[in-house]
């Protein structure tokens, strides 16, 4: 099915044709991981800053509290709250999720599992990465102006986030610097949707594609037509900024010619409902693909699966406006919302029950990456449903801007994504490393992740139904949340246990990458295209390209003699 | 960790004295309803929870059921299916259509129910009712009565900042914008919020039930002292309310520099068109 001939070029030579500026997909999905996995601990740090100050307000942060705020004797200041919260989701968001999830398994898994010799265009992979670097450096830039970074809110909802509101050069790096990043993920979109459309190996048709490439490929075609939309949403809001213009000014705050500050949250929005999607769909991928594997059974309903997967990547597109219930919309327009809204659950359901049907009667192995995944249908489940209580309209006009958003949107974005990231880097690490993770120290930062994580979140859906708003630097100012100092320790312990998790995690990525066992072509015995090559990857891959003749989730054919999986280039055993 | 122990041994006390009357459940539940409407909120929330409850149950029983009876260990020969049976996808499609008939229809139909008859239902101008208008700021609101005239923005208003005072069974209707940034009007005794934003004028109607001192939020993210941007909420019977609305009255009357610019950030009052 491939359009043209994939031609084998010689392996790179010098250090910096081969690690730097590298062309080759695989390399390219290291860089992004290691982007990202660095940024999630900058992100992850920020996170614990917030929490102490809401748990411990006026307590000196522990051991680098005195190094990094010393005019204030190791307080977080309120200020600086503004903008550890407002990079902590703009970090977490686009510089960790977006580039691990989308950069690096993306590009590591297309190109494998699909049977090409990497992406149809190298150079823009390149090109993509490389414009993340520019990106991630004017953000860290943006730390050291006068008046510090942005701190508007990672949506950084104008006027706050013109000059009336933060007038420092922080917040205009701060737009530079995602309308970069939305270049490069654009590039990086373009790149993903032309590969799968035209490198799949002869054979593979859509639907014998894994479902990790799916989620892949709906995701890059999200990216691809709404990332543009933020994009024209920052430039404007920097020509508000830098050129005097009024696109999102108004009433009093406009001294020449009358905008309106809605118009951003609508264009923000167009964007930003989409993106939890775009974060998702990956996980999600990932995720039906390893229940699959690991139960030893073909997914349940893979073709309900995808088509799912692409209902609600259409739907995704309609339902913005539940962001906006309290800017009060026309009666309408809110009703066609929440209506819209509503109609996710549908295909939400349906790839669940296949989830479940996946597990139902297989043979599982609780290996690392399986334990992810079913963590991942756990936390999802929770982060799902309590969506619902935000849909309608009446309950969103108590809940909007508590912590009780927080806590949803961290189950599916944050605690989701993340598990589901956690689940493809020890599935995947064999074949990027040549090696195998430590199961032990897997299974230990699974099972103190888990009980971490959801400490975390219930707890601010709990507080957020007690009332406590967002982005406060001290809730107990106010009388109707001292009730809540114990429950905000206990978020906070929670949080210090999963950031401690996480050391885990880093200490065995990083050991196992020299010192793990040596990992076999095939350790997971799994049937898709790139466990067919070497471990790790070699050079362009496949030397002769793959001939696909059957679908990627055939485990436990009763016909089958002596194993219980089988290759995709391998006929369908029939009786 | 010994800090962290120690840390938390000391906020955990002192909370412990400071709010020595409430138990850990007890910690969790909302702030004390005083609107006659909160509860309509209150019972959807706790409608979607059963409900939510009840199908999450369901996928933790498959989730940790099936991993409990098909085990490697338990289970060695899986059931090659591809769940591609007639039966299986009536199963599935079943399962999707029973949560949007259980849980999404239901909820909508009652959410909506009350949004248009409850929410948006402003009560009509020639009715008994109290005005306010609500200028928010960096970081403080200032309210605004129409005073002796019934008129808004002369110079008989009675304006103050920080310090709502209302009377109790009489509704009330705000309208609200602000000076600079977005912010949100939140109520959380009444359960609603709404925002405040520059060039536009929003409205919010509630009545309340109980008298007492309750607190104003603002939800909207404004800037630094977001947090700080808090109001007193007074609620008194309805003579205590005249006799205060008298009074500020009468201070307004002597205090108000009539040409003070300043002073007239109200507006017409805008009538209901609809």
């Amino acid at each position: 099915m491939a359009f043209f001939e994939q031609e084998i070029h010689d392996a790179p030579t010098t250090f910096l044709s081969k690690y730097v500026f590298s062309f080759d997909h695989k390399v390219i999905a290291k860089q992004f991981l290691w982007y990202g996995i660095a940024f999630l601990g900058i992100g992850g740090m920020m996170a614990l800053l917030i929490r102490w100050t809401l748990a411990f307000p006026g307590e000196p942060f522990p051991v680098i509290g005195h190094i990094l705020f010393p005019g204030n004797g190791g307080v977080v200041p309120p200020d600086t709250y503004a903008m550890l919260f407002t990079l902590h989701g703009t970090i977490m968001i686009f510089f960790a999720i977006t580039p691990i999830l989308i950069g690096a398994f993306g590009n590591y898994c297309i190109p494998l599992m699909i049977g090409a010799r990497d992406m149809v265009f190298p150079t823009l992979n390149m090109l993509s990465f490389w414009l993340a670097m520019l990106s991630a450096v004017l953000l860290l830039a943006s730390l050291f102006t006068p008046l510090g970074g942005a701190a508007g809110g990672w949506t950084s909802y104008p006027t706050l986030s013109t000059l009336i509101g933060s007038a420092g050069i922080g917040q205009t790096l701060w737009c530079l610097s995602l309308f970069v990043l939305g270049v490069s993920s654009t590039m990086g979109a373009v790149n993903y949707i032309a590969t799968i459309i035209t490198l799949r190996a002869p054979g593979m048709g859509y639907f014998d594609m894994p479902l990790t490439i799916w989620g892949l490929w709906l995701t890059a075609i999200l990216n691809a037509i709404f990332l543009p939309v933020l994009g024209a949403g920052l430039l404007l809001l920097t020509f508000d900024r830098v050129f005097g213009t009024t696109f999102f000014l108004a009433g009093a705050a406009a001294t020449s010619g009358s905008g309106d500050p809605v118009l951003f949250q609508h264009v923000f929005w167009i964007f930003g409902h989409p993106e939890v999607y775009i974060l998702i769909l990956p996980a999600w991928g990932i995720v039906s693909d390893l229940l699959s594997f690991f139960a030893r059974k073909p997914a349940f309903g893979a073709k309900a699966t995808a088509l799912s997967m692409t209902a609600i990547t259409i739907l995704s597109t309609l339902v913005y406006g539940h962001h906006m219930y309290s800017t009060q919309m026309s009666p309408l327009l809110t009703q066609s919302f929440m209506m819209l809204t509503m109609t996710i659950s549908i295909p939400s359901a349906v790839f669940f029950a296949n989830w479940l049907g996946t597990l139902w009667k297989g043979s599982i192995r609780f290996d690392t990456p399986m334990l992810f995944s079913l963590g991942v249908v756990f936390v999802f489940g929770l982060g799902g449903l309590t969506g619902l209580y935000l849909a309608t309209v009446s309950t969103d006009l108590y809940l909007h801007d508590t912590y009780f958003v927080v806590g949803h949107f961290h189950y599916t974005m944050a605690a989701s994504v993340l598990l589901g990231g956690f689940a493809g880097t020890y599935f995947w690490f064999p074949k990027m490393f040549g090696r195998m993770m430590n199961e032990r120290l897997g299974k230990i930062h699974f099972w103190i992740s888990m009980v971490g994580l959801n400490g975390i979140f219930m707890g601010m859906m709990v507080i957020g139904h007690a009332g406590m708003h967002r982005r406060i630097y001290n809730p107990f100012v106010y009388e109707f949340l001292q009730n809540l100092i114990p429950l905000n320790m206990f978020i906070t312990i929670s949080a210090l246990t999963m950031g401690a998790a996480q050391i885990v995690f880093v200490y065995n990525f990083i050991h196992s990458m020299y010192k793990g066992p040596i990992a076999s072509q095939n350790p997971w015995e799994v049937g898709t295209l790139e466990w067919t090559i070497p471990s790790p990857a070699p050079h362009y891959n496949f030397k002769d390209i793959p001939v696909v003749r059957c679908g990627p989730h055939e485990y436990g054919n009763p016909n089958l003699v002596g194993k219980d999986f089988q290759y995709q280039t391998e006929e369908l055993v029939k009786a | 960790m010994n800090l962290l122990l120690n840390l938390f041994m000391k906020h955990f006390v002192t909370s412990a004295d400071a709010a020595s009357n409430v138990g850990f459940w007890e910690a969790m539940k909302p702030p004390i309803d005083i609107s006659t409407n909160g509860h309509l909120i209150d019972s959807l929330f706790m409608l979607t929870t059963w409900l939510i409850l009840f199908f999450f149950f369901f996928v933790c029983l498959g989730l940790f059921g099936f991993s409990y009876l098909y085990s490697k260990k338990r289970n060695k020969k899986p059931f090659y299916t591809h769940g591609t049976s007639r039966k299986h996808i009536a199963i599935v499609a079943g399962i999707g259509a029973l949560v949007f008939i259980m849980v999404d229809m239901q909820i909508t139909t009652i959410s909506n129910r009350d949004f248009v008859n409850v929410f948006l239902n402003y009560p009509k101008e020639d009715q008994d009712i109290v005005r306010v208008q609500v200028l928010g700021q960096q970081w403080a609101w200032n309210f605004r009565y129409a005073g002796k005239d019934g008129v808004f923005n002369t110079e008989d208003d009675v304006v103050t900042l920080n310090d709502l005072r209302l009377p109790v069974n009489k509704p009330v209707i705000f309208q609200i914008t602000s000076k600079d940034v977005i912010h949100s009007l939140y109520f959380p005794n009444a359960r609603l919020k709404v925002d405040a934003m520059p060039g536009r004028i929003s409205r919010m109607w509630y009545e309340l039930t109980k008298t007492g001192l309750y607190d104003i939020a603002c939800a909207e993210m404004c800037g630094t002292y977001h947090y700080r941007m808090q109001a007193k909420l007074t609620v008194y019977t309805q003579t205590e309310y005249d006799a205060w609305l008298n009074e500020m009255q009468d201070r307004a009357d002597f205090t108000t520099e009539k040409d003070k610019a300043d002073l007239y950030w109200g507006w017409k009052w805008l009538a209901d068109t609809k």
